[in-house]
């Protein structure tokens, strides 16, 4: 089975990507092949969030966010195996990104609580190989 | 909650701006999709996973953004860190003068036993080269630090570069570890002798035996 097969659909209901509130997959970038979150690392969170859109339209005064709530909480920057943070936006936030192609935002990060938190819908489930 | 990892290093990307600091950083793909709205916020570090030994070694890498158009950085970048890959561009002899600057300001700054590796690298594939291999390679022996040269571009011995400064650094950590579990008898010894190979003409001795090496494994690192 190739890579490309292996791949979960990713939709609306994302029962099928949780096992004990925990991911039930690898977590990889959508764009390269980093290898973002290993299984079970990021628990289920349900918080609505606004995150940036990762493309922005051009000539575009403010950022155009997307509600989104549907997150992997994960608890310790350092059980991420790859990934990439901005610098702090406001009030201790910053965005997460991929580590190796610097796509993003595919999260977000709260320097007040230390909890990272990925957006599910911005990442590909994967069973480990 | 346990932890998933044996080993937690800081290492800096330290250089003039434009020597390809930032793509050293990227593995698979040429180019990055950097968005617009990200690359205007700025990166502030990234976290990767390496495996040695079958130990799992987290590498938070700083990027100096930007701070080195002051041709200057500050000791609270320097902080905590183990590693620094000093990082010039082969196509650019200015960047690899400005090296022994950089050195200074680390050696002002940093940590004096900081493991430090040159990486002459070669970001942009069309412009000619102006900084021979044999040049690199002398002036880290005269520092006594490794040396690689990199295309980060073709993904060139990028890993291979972070390794092998992670494996330094897992060196000299076991090594304070082991010295700070069996104190050396009859009292004080230099733990600084041991290292001086891999630092050069910086000297090291700044006390030693065992305190001094718990000291500094409970202020640099994280160890299980």
């Amino acid at each position: 089975m190739t890579e490309e097969e292996k791949t979960i659909e990713v939709k609306n209901n994302y029962d099928h990507l949780i096992a004990e509130e925990k991911n039930k997959h690898t977590v990889y970038c959508t764009k390269c092949p980093s290898k973002i979150l290993s299984s079970t690392m990021g628990k289920h969170s349900k918080i609505q969030f606004n995150l940036p859109y990762m493309s922005q339209r051009k000539n575009f005064e403010s950022v155009e966010c997307e509600l989104l709530s549907d997150y992997w909480m994960v608890p310790d920057m350092f059980m991420f195996d790859n990934i990439g943070f901005s610098k702090t936006v406001e009030f201790g936030l910053k965005y997460l990104i991929c580590a190796d192609c610097e796509i993003g935002p595919i999260g977000w990060y709260d320097d007040k609580t230390k909890l990272s938190y990925l957006a599910l819908s911005r990442v590909k489930h994967a069973e480990d190989s | 909650m346990a932890k998933t990892y044996d080993y937690l290093f800081k290492l800096l990307l330290i250089g003039d701006s434009g020597v390809g600091k930032t793509c050293v950083l990227f593995r698979f793909s040429e180019d990055a999709f950097n968005t617009t709205f990200i690359s205007t916020i700025g990166i502030d570090f990234k976290i990767r996973t390496i495996e040695m030994d079958g130990k799992k070694i987290k590498l938070q890498i700083w990027d100096t953004a930007g701070q080195e158009r002051f041709r200057t950085i500050t000791t609270a970048y320097y902080r905590g860190a183990m590693g620094i890959m000093l990082v010039y561009d082969v196509t650019n002899e200015k960047s690899f003068d400005n090296i022994k600057n950089w050195i200074r300001n680390i050696e002002e700054n940093a940590s004096a036993d900081v493991e430090k590796m040159l990486l002459g690298n070669k970001c942009e594939l069309s412009s000619g080269r102006q900084v021979s291999k044999e040049r690199g390679e002398q002036l880290a022996v005269e520092y006594g630090i490794k040396f690689m040269e990199t295309s980060a571009k073709a993904s060139v011995n990028v890993e291979e570069a972070f390794h092998t400064l992670a494996r330094d650094i897992k060196t000299k950590t076991e090594k304070k570890l082991k010295e700070a579990s069996n104190p050396p008898k009859g009292g004080v010894q230099s733990s600084g002798h041991h290292l001086r190979d891999n630092n050069g003409p910086k000297k090291l001795g700044q006390g030693g035996g065992s305190a001094a090496a718990l000291n500094w494994l409970s202020s640099r690192c994280t160890v299980l």
